[in-house]
């Protein structure tokens, strides 16, 4: 069974459509990679599924049960999508971190929240995951270093434990190392590579094709907020069936 | 003499650290309620609020002392408020539109990629108030808080329109007697004051130097 699947989501801002009829599934331990020209609608399709923005329409199943839909109100209260939205991590473009916390208290600060309020866990068993988070991240002597002390790729790397703190079903990136270095991409794609390895499920929005290509199970280009085409990374990449996502690979290849 | 002066600028200084005090305490909190205002989603409350703090900005605060001092009075027959509680009042809500200022300055200048990180690992609306975004705020806000404090102590010496004996007003008194030294001597306490209070900010500044 899919870990999720997404029924024509739909999402308007004022008059303009960004989203429309965006349906598809993802395996559990499956990467799904998104490409698409810029304001083609993949970060907002991100944003929808991390509930930072409320889709106009459709269906978000995770492990088989609704956890959203447009239809229902239930679905929708602040309460039912703070616990919700945990199905999901996002890792953002510009990281995001939290400045006036260290790398492991980044990545430790909301998990220490939810240990306070349920009583869970202790503090220590906590801060042990952490840091062995950032062991895996290859940040075991950053750990201590506030955000503005550490490289770009550094910092993305500090994010990407941070949301895998959480133990997301679902982890999302949206374009992690377009605000890198070209010299520092290589570091957090590697990182993602990993990931993959050890099958985490994962959207990944990128504009590097030749890792999506690679690390993806399944692809996705979008245009213009509509799904053109979807399937096996080599097929849609290497040889598209669509006029559409040929041009843009083309105009790709052009740039690089 | 010296002792005499002392003595009597003490006295005036005394009021003016009151004055300085309390339009702190209640224009720091009041100040904050106002900028919420000033954010509100609610179209007619911003207005009426941004349009409140700009009428305040925009005129002296010695009018304004003026005004409290002797409208209600004159406008609607009411009896006068007494004299350093005109004052007071006066500070205070021209101080809280400064300081509101200030705080939605900071609030605003947090990104709004902070709070949808927090959002994003499942944290509760407070828990992203006090947890991240204060911090932020409070080290943006000091410095012009800084400044607004200091332009507070110097304002206070426009309390003698309506005749509250500040400092300034002790140390004039000698002028009939011939003495200009004692003005003089009244600088020596409010640069005193105003050198504690940068000290002061320095170590605030210094202690959120820790992150960026
Ligand atoms: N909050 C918003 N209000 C209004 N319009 C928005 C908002 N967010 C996004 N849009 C619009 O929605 C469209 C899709 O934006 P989105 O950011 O999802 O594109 P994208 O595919 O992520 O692009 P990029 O590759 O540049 O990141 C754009 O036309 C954008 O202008
Ligand atoms: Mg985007």
């Amino acid at each position: 069974m899919a870990i999720l699947e997404v029924k024509h989501i739909e999402k308007h801002f004022g008059s303009t459509k960004v989203l429309n009829d965006i349906s598809f599934s993802l395996e559990k331990g499956q990467a799904l990679s998104i490409i698409g020209s810029s304001g083609s609608g993949k970060t907002t399709l991100l944003r929808c599924l991390n509930f930072l923005e409320r889709p106009d329409g459709g269906v978000i199943c995770v492990n088989g049960r609704v956890i959203f839909d447009a239809e229902d109100k239930t679905t929708q209260s602040d309460k039912e999508i703070r616990k919700k939205r945990l199905h999901f991590g996002l890792v953002f473009q510009n990281f995001n971190l939290f400045p006036q916390y260290t790398a492991l208290e980044n990545v430790t600060l909301a998990r220490e929240l939810m240990a306070k309020e349920h009583g869970s866990e202790s503090k220590a068993a906590i801060r042990e995951e952490g840091l062995t988070l950032l062991k895996q991240m290859g940040l075991a002597d950053r750990a201590n270093h506030y955000p503005h002390q550490l490289s770009g790729g550094q910092q993305q790397r500090v994010a990407i434990a941070r949301a895998l703190a959480m133990k997301p079903d679902i982890l999302c990136f949206d374009e992690p190392t377009s605000a890198l270095d070209p010299e520092l991409t290589g570091e957090v794609l590697r990182v993602i590579r990993e990931l993959a390895k050890q099958k985490t499920t994962m959207i990944i929005v990128t504009h590097e094709m030749a890792f999506a290509r690679d690390v993806a199970d399944q692809v996705i280009f979008m245009d213009d907020g509509v799904i053109v085409e979807q399937g096996d990374p080599r097929q849609v990449i290497e040889h598209p069936a669509q006029e559409r996502t040929r041009q843009f690979l083309a105009r790709y290849s052009q740039e690089e | 003499m010296l002792l005499d002066v002392t003595l009597s600028l003490l006295e005036g200084f005394g009021v003016t650290v009151q004055m300085f005090v309390l339009t702190l305490v209640f224009a720091l909190p009041l100040g904050l309620i106002i900028s919420f205002g000033s954010m509100s989603r609610f179209a007619p409350l911003r207005r009426l609020i941004q349009g409140f703090v700009w009428i305040v900005r925009g005129s002296p605060l010695m009018l304004q002392v003026l005004i409290i001092f002797y409208g209600p009075g004159l406008l609607f027959g009411l009896p006068l408020l007494p004299r350093f509680t005109a004052a007071l009042l006066a500070f205070v809500i021209n101080y809280a539109c400064y300081f509101s200022e200030i705080y939605r300055g900071g609030i605003q200048s947090v990104p709004r990629g902070q709070y949808e990180a927090g959002q994003v690992l499942g944290m509760t609306k407070p828990q992203i108030f006090f947890k991240i975004t204060l911090l932020q705020v409070i080290k943006r806000i000091i410095p012009p808080m800084g400044n607004e404090w200091i332009t507070l102590v110097k304002d206070t010496a426009l309390v003698r329109v309506i005749s509250v004996y500040e400092i300034i007003w002790m140390g004039e008194s000698y002028i009939k007697k011939g003495m200009i030294w004692p003005l003089f001597y009244t600088m020596v306490f409010y640069l005193a004051f105003n050198g504690i209070l940068t000290i002061f900010f320095g170590w605030l500044e210094k202690k959120m130097d820790y992150f960026k």
